[in-house]
């Protein structure tokens, strides 16, 4: 399992580059992003390298943040990852992509889904990968 | 030193009341010119003032009067005795000022000893002053107050927050008095410098007032800070902190009775109002030497309890100030107490108790919009629950309020911190 960063952000000019900065600061390398807005506000959801690190740098830069737990899988994949964690009832929530050939999702039953894409041999990474 | 007899029966402080009423009236009639014009213009002779019932015929004493009459043209002694001049901050035009014989002085000594005494602390406790001293009451009132009761006192005075949070950590300090707002504060910031003030404290008892707070306040500064959150309230033309306090119980703030008669009127028409009933506190300083004030409008917001507490004091009780005349924003005609967005905000996960009302009009319409922190552990990946935080803030405020109020969530301390009187309200109206 990865953990992605939910990250808080006022969706304003400079806001994701403070972020962006945060993290640099201690080199640590976003592997992958995305942003969802409404209105004046947003969560940015990202994948880093340095989990425990980024949790620190950014508690510290008193940003509002959580954890979520997200599955990596090869893009090129997709399509028998998801006839697999739908015929078991598994909903993704949310996916994006990662690099170009991978795509990362967000689903409601984790070990559920783990066990389907097992099951049909398709492999899963992680952040270390 | 210690603190007078102040546990006596509800029978004896009404005939204490009624006998300081007698020679309070003669006292100004006498020593004012101000007051002694206002009582003849309004028909009253020394004479007609026997008991609380009688007050009621006298006019009332306003800020307004206290700024016409700067500096000094409200007290009752010769000049020569005063041993102390306080002024309030005066944002527009003239400050107020406020003068003290020796015997006022001692007075307020007396009252926030027993302020301090009634909440559990002792002569063996570690007070820290963090309330400014200097020109505002707050410091020096409970420095005496403390000082009077046998504790140790730091008087740290506002500000410089780390340290603050050393000399509670390096003296024990056992006894924090800030306002609340500042309390929340320093219990961020003591997580910010590595400091459990839970684990590494010895915060028994936080005395904080200075401006209004709520119940989900208290329970924030007890989780976070100090055993025991309890409230003081006054004003520097009553003397300045110690006019009331919270016991034990957590039920009111005791009144000193025999030293301040309370009524509660209806701030638009000036009829008092029974116990129980809401409205703004009119205090008549009993005992105040250089400055004694008849029927004082505090434009402070609450409801008088006459029962006798479970403490067992007879002083009679306020409940918490839920606002004042001037805090409160009118908006489209309805009126609008700070507090009341603090309390729905503090009951919410999700966010923090920090937030900022601003007020604007568009067009000919006032619009209130609700700026609130989200929490910095805030626990979810989805946008669809912040959305949903926002509408119930907003559904809540509403149902509350009784006008819409959009509500803005803003990032983790985006919102000013204040070491002094938290700045709660923004108003861009153009009138």
């Amino acid at each position: 399992m990865t953990k992605q960063f939910s990250v808080f952000l006022e969706n304003s000019p400079g806001r994701l580059a403070k972020l962006l900065d945060v993290l640099g600061r201690s080199r640590i390398k976003v592997l992958a992003m995305e942003i969802a807005e409404a209105g004046n506000y947003g969560i940015v959801r990202m994948i880093v390298d340095d989990d425990e690190k980024a949790l620190k740098v950014l508690r510290k830069a008193n940003m509002a943040v959580n954890q979520t737990n997200v599955i990596i899988i090869d893009l090129e994949k997709i399509t028998p990852a998801v006839n697999a964690l739908g015929g078991v009832g598994v909903n993704i929530d949310y996916a994006y992509t990662m690099d170009s050939r991978k795509v990362v999702l967000k689903v409601n039953k984790e070990v559920e889904a783990l066990n389907a894409l097992s099951d049909s041999g398709l492999q899963v990474y992680t952040n270390k990968d | 030193m210690s603190t007078g007899n102040y546990r006596i029966s509800k029978a004896e402080l009404v005939e204490l009341q009624n006998k300081r009423l007698r020679n309070l009236i003669r006292y100004v009639y006498e020593g004012s010119h101000f007051f002694r014009r206002r009582l003849n213009s309004a028909g009253i002779s020394p004479d007609d003032i026997r008991s609380r019932e009688d007050l009621k015929k006298v006019p009332f004493t306003t800020k307004t009067d206290l700024r016409d009459n700067y500096p000094l043209g409200m007290i009752s002694v010769d000049r020569s005795r005063l041993v102390r001049l306080h002024a309030s901050s005066g944002t527009t035009g003239n400050p107020i000022v406020v003068a003290y014989t020796q015997k006022d002085i001692e007075n307020w000594a007396e009252m926030n000893a027993r302020c301090l005494e009634i909440t559990g602390v002792t002569s063996q406790d570690v007070v820290q002053v963090a309330y400014g001293y200097g020109l505002f009451t707050g410091g020096l009132g409970l420095h005496y107050g403390a000082e009077r009761l046998g504790t140790k006192v730091i008087p740290a005075s506002t500000g410089n927050t780390k340290r603050q949070l050393k000399l509670m950590k390096d003296l024990g300090t056992t006894v924090i008095a800030c306002t609340p707002s500042y309390g929340l504060f320093l219990a961020e910031s003591a997580k910010e410098e590595g400091i459990n003030p839970k684990r590494d404290l010895k915060l028994r008892v936080g005395i904080f007032g200075a401006e209004p707070w709520s119940e989900t306040t208290r329970r924030l500064l007890e989780e976070k800070l100090v055993e025991s959150a309890n409230d003081i309230y006054g004003m520097s033309e009553l003397n300045g902190p110690g006019v009331a306090m919270e016991c034990m119980m957590k039920d009111g703030l005791h009144v000193w009775e025999d030293h301040y008669i309370v009524e509660i009127i209806d701030p638009n028409t000036g009829e008092v109002l029974e116990p129980g009933e809401k409205g703004e506190m009119v205090v008549t300083t009993l005992t105040k030497e250089g400055m004694p004030l008849l029927r004082y409008r505090t434009r402070d917001i609450t409801i008088l309890d006459d029962d006798v507490c479970g403490c067992g004091l007879s002083h009679a009780r306020i409940k918490r100030i839920t606002g004042r005349t001037d805090d409160m924003l009118k908006i489209r005609g309805i009126c609008v107490f700070p507090s009341q967005v603090e309390e729905i905000l503090t009951s919410m996960d999700g966010v923090s108790p920090h937030y900022q009302l601003v007020v604007d009009r568009e067009g000919s319409m006032d619009k209130l919009m609700v700026r609130v922190e989200v929490a910095e552990d805030f626990k979810s990946d989805r946008l669809t629950d912040l959305v949903a935080l926002q509408r119930r803030l907003e559904e809540e405020l509403k149902d509350t309020l009784s006008i819409y109020a959009v509500v803005e969530l803003v990032e983790p301390k985006k919102i000013p911190r204040s070491e002094g009187k938290a700045q709660r309200i923004v108003d861009m109206r153009k009138i």
